[in-house]
């Protein structure tokens, strides 16, 4: 291995603006998809405001946390199934303990559910650590176990919250409105700091490192079975922070909601949004606008006069498409390598 | 030498007698699944002594076809590395047209349902073998795609009849031998006859083992996946429509929400019976005692009077629980 491939010194060569579209290419993608979806919007419907940009975001940002809590966990190398109920557990949790108090109270709330979700899903990754079960199966339980618990929490759908809670997520102290900036500032600054953590800290590098090969992270020094865990406690956290935007946006809880469907979301989102299912690979960044777009396919397939099923139906196929379109890629690169 | 001439005392014969015991469980794990089968049933019976009749087992049974169905078409593709996560859509897509097509006669029915799901069945196969989707990605797209169509059609060209026809009723619901043996029970035993020989004995289902394995190697070795996904998926596709018709014709009328429930259970019996969902190991046979678990625990459940919210919880802790045994024991091997 002592000849470099022409290939390789192309890459060292290259200007520094290719390499970085190279790397970046498809997070860029996503997001000009996303542009390009919303001026075609624009142009669809009578009148695009505040009230449908405030739509768009309010009603994409439970999505776009969980599909960030997925990312997270698959790029450590991980699946979770439970952050759909995690979510549903965490929404009526909120719904049941919050109603009627003031907007402090809610607040101190909304964090002890953030942490004991953190430390519940954190003690999922422990079970997978030690049981060497995979984690798609104990993660299928814990689905099961956390939508449980959430009948249990509230039996029918219920509860409420403080109106300033819900102006933290909607922008209007009735869900309803047409200030898209509370919603836009809490996504930017959650997946912000997740981006940083996981982009330029020793530990949030870890995750990518022990995503991508086990044995090279462990030989590397860094404990795989830690990074696992805490890469579920994050998870749980970003689940539980979805759920609360959803009882936000709600002003109630429905414990009846089913949570393998968001879990199922989320999965998609995040293969949209270029994070690789076998780990090590993807960032919080892209997944953003993919959970956005997921989300804002519907609104755009119904001012197009497609009607739901249909436009379920696009959406799938739409799904299948990327996917085989990046297979392919893919596999044109390699030959070419 | 020595050790020879000492005698064992009581305490060291029965420690040996205990590891030799353990021994013979970690080679036979589907011994471990037979005890729990029989102690859940013992529990149940316990409980609600009526359970312990013809009726009370046969309720159990009936619980467990689509499970064991369902999860014969989970075992198969777990083995390649796949799963198929449109198997109740595709199922609840079966039962449906055969419900709507039960006035043209019974055969056109069963056809037309079982057509859905060999549909369905190819098209995932097409896009996770030659397309190289996602296993994940592809059947969950593909279930979303299903319950959009057949939201569409259940208003337009299938709208009409949700009931199903009387022989797929029998076939799903009735039983033999005064009461005692469902048909749907005897359905099931075929299928798993089928597949457990493919799986044991056939060049079929060793490609699917070699496939889970290593696909380089499976591939070097001359077994074109592509072919190999192709069937496979197409296989479980029509296994799920049986099992739709079955619960369709237990229920008697079809909406679509049929199978959901039965979709994760599927995935939990096969992995319970000791199929990796990585590929390569597992039978069928496990895969059928994890439905009888499954079937038998929602007796149990049922004559707890146990809530949704504690039958959910139990069954998760249930699905961890055996799972992590299992992992314990083959581990040990």
């Amino acid at each position: 291995m002592t000849s470099t491939s022409p290939d390789a010194l192309v890459a060292g060569t290259q200007a520094p603006w290719r390499r970085w579209l190279r790397r970046h290419g498809w997070t860029l993608g996503v997001w000009l998809l996303l542009f390009l979806l919303i001026a075609y919007y624009a142009t669809l419907i009578p009148r695009f405001g505040a009230f449908q940009v405030a739509s768009i975001v309010n009603n994409a940002t439970p999505l776009v946390f969980l599909a960030v809590a997925q990312a997270v966990i698959v790029i450590a190398g991980g699946i979770d199934l439970g952050v759909g109920g995690m979510l549903v557990l965490s929404s009526v949790t909120a719904a049941r303990l919050m109603e009627g108090q003031p907007f402090g109270v809610t607040i101190v709330l909304a964090v002890l559910i953030l942490l004991a979700a953190a430390v519940i899903n954190s003690g999922v990754g422990w079970i997978i650590t030690r049981s060497n079960v995979p984690d798609i199966v104990i993660t299928l339980g814990s689905l099961y176990v956390f939508q449980g618990l959430a009948l249990a929490v509230l039996p029918n759908p219920g509860g409420g919250t403080s109106e300033g809670f819900r102006w933290l997520f909607t922008g209007s102290d009735t869900g309803i409105g047409t200030n898209p900036w509370p919603a836009a500032v809490m996504m930017t600054v959650a997946v912000a700091a997740v981006a940083w953590w996981m982009g330029k800290t020793r530990s949030g590098l870890s995750l990518y490192a022990a995503g991508s090969d086990r044995t090279a992270a462990f030989l590397s020094g860094i404990n795989a079975d830690r990074v696992k865990i805490m890469a579920y406690a994050v998870g749980g956290a970003f689940a539980a922070l979805a759920g609360l935007a959803n009882t936000a946006i709600a002003g109630r809880g429905n414990a009846t909601t089913v949570g393998g469907n968001l879990t199922l979301n989320s999965v998609a989102a995040i293969v949209l949004g270029g994070v690789a299912l076998t780990g090590g690979i993807g960032s919080a960044i892209a997944v953003v606008p993919a959970g956005i777009i997921l989300f804002f396919l519907n609104p755009i397939l119904t001012a197009m006069g497609v009607d739901p099923s249909s436009a379920q139906v696009i959406q799938g196929v739409l799904i299948v498409f990327v996917m085989a379109a990046t297979g392919i890629i893919e596999w044109r690169r390699r030959r070419q390598a | 030498m020595s050790t020879d001439l000492i005698p064992l005392s009581e305490e060291e014969a029965a420690v040996s007698g205990r590891q030799k015991a353990a021994r013979y469980l970690v080679n036979h794990p589907h011994l471990v699944l037979i005890g729990v089968l029989v102690l859940l049933i013992i529990l149940t019976g316990l409980i609600e002594p009526n359970y312990l009749s013809i009726n009370g087992l046969r309720n159990s049974a009936l619980f467990a076809v689509p499970i064991g169905i369902l999860a014969a078409g989970q075992t198969i593709l777990m083995l390649t590395g796949g799963i198929d996560l449109s198997a109740a859509m595709i199922a609840t897509g079966a039962a449906y047209i055969a419900a709507n097509q039960s006035p043209q006669g019974a055969v056109i029915a069963i056809l037309g349902g079982l057509l859905v799901g060999f549909l369905a069945g190819a098209a995932n196969g097409i896009g996770v073998g030659i397309f190289q989707v996602n296993p994940l990605i592809m059947t969950l797209a593909m279930s979303g795609i299903l319950l959009g169509l057949f939201t569409s059609w259940a208003q337009t060209i299938f709208s009409g009849s949700t009931r199903m026809g009387d022989f797929i009723r029998t076939l799903g619901g009735g039983s033999f031998f005064g009461r005692a043996i469902p048909w749907a029970v005897v359905v099931w035993a075929v299928l798993s006859v089928f597949v457990v020989y493919m799986l044991r004995r056939s060049g079929f289902g060793r490609n699917l083992y070699a496939l889970g394995d290593n696909p380089a190697v499976a591939r070097l070795s001359g077994t074109r996946a592509w072919q190999v996904l192709i069937i496979v998926y197409t296989m479980a596709g029509v296994f799920a429509a049986i099992a739709g018709l079955l619960l369709g014709g237990r229920v008697g009328a079809v909406d679509l929400q049929l199978a959901g429930v039965f979709l994760l259970p599927s995935v939990a019996a096969a992995v319970i019976g000791g199929t990796s969902i990585f590929g390569g190991i597992g039978t069928y046979t496990g895969t059928i005692l994890g439905a009888l678990i499954l079937g038998v625990l929602q007796s149990l459940l049922t004559f707890l009077g146990a809530g949704q919210a504690v039958q959910q919880m139990l069954y998760g802790s249930i699905v961890i629980g055996l799972s992590w045994l299992y992992t314990r024991i083959s581990a040990a091997q």
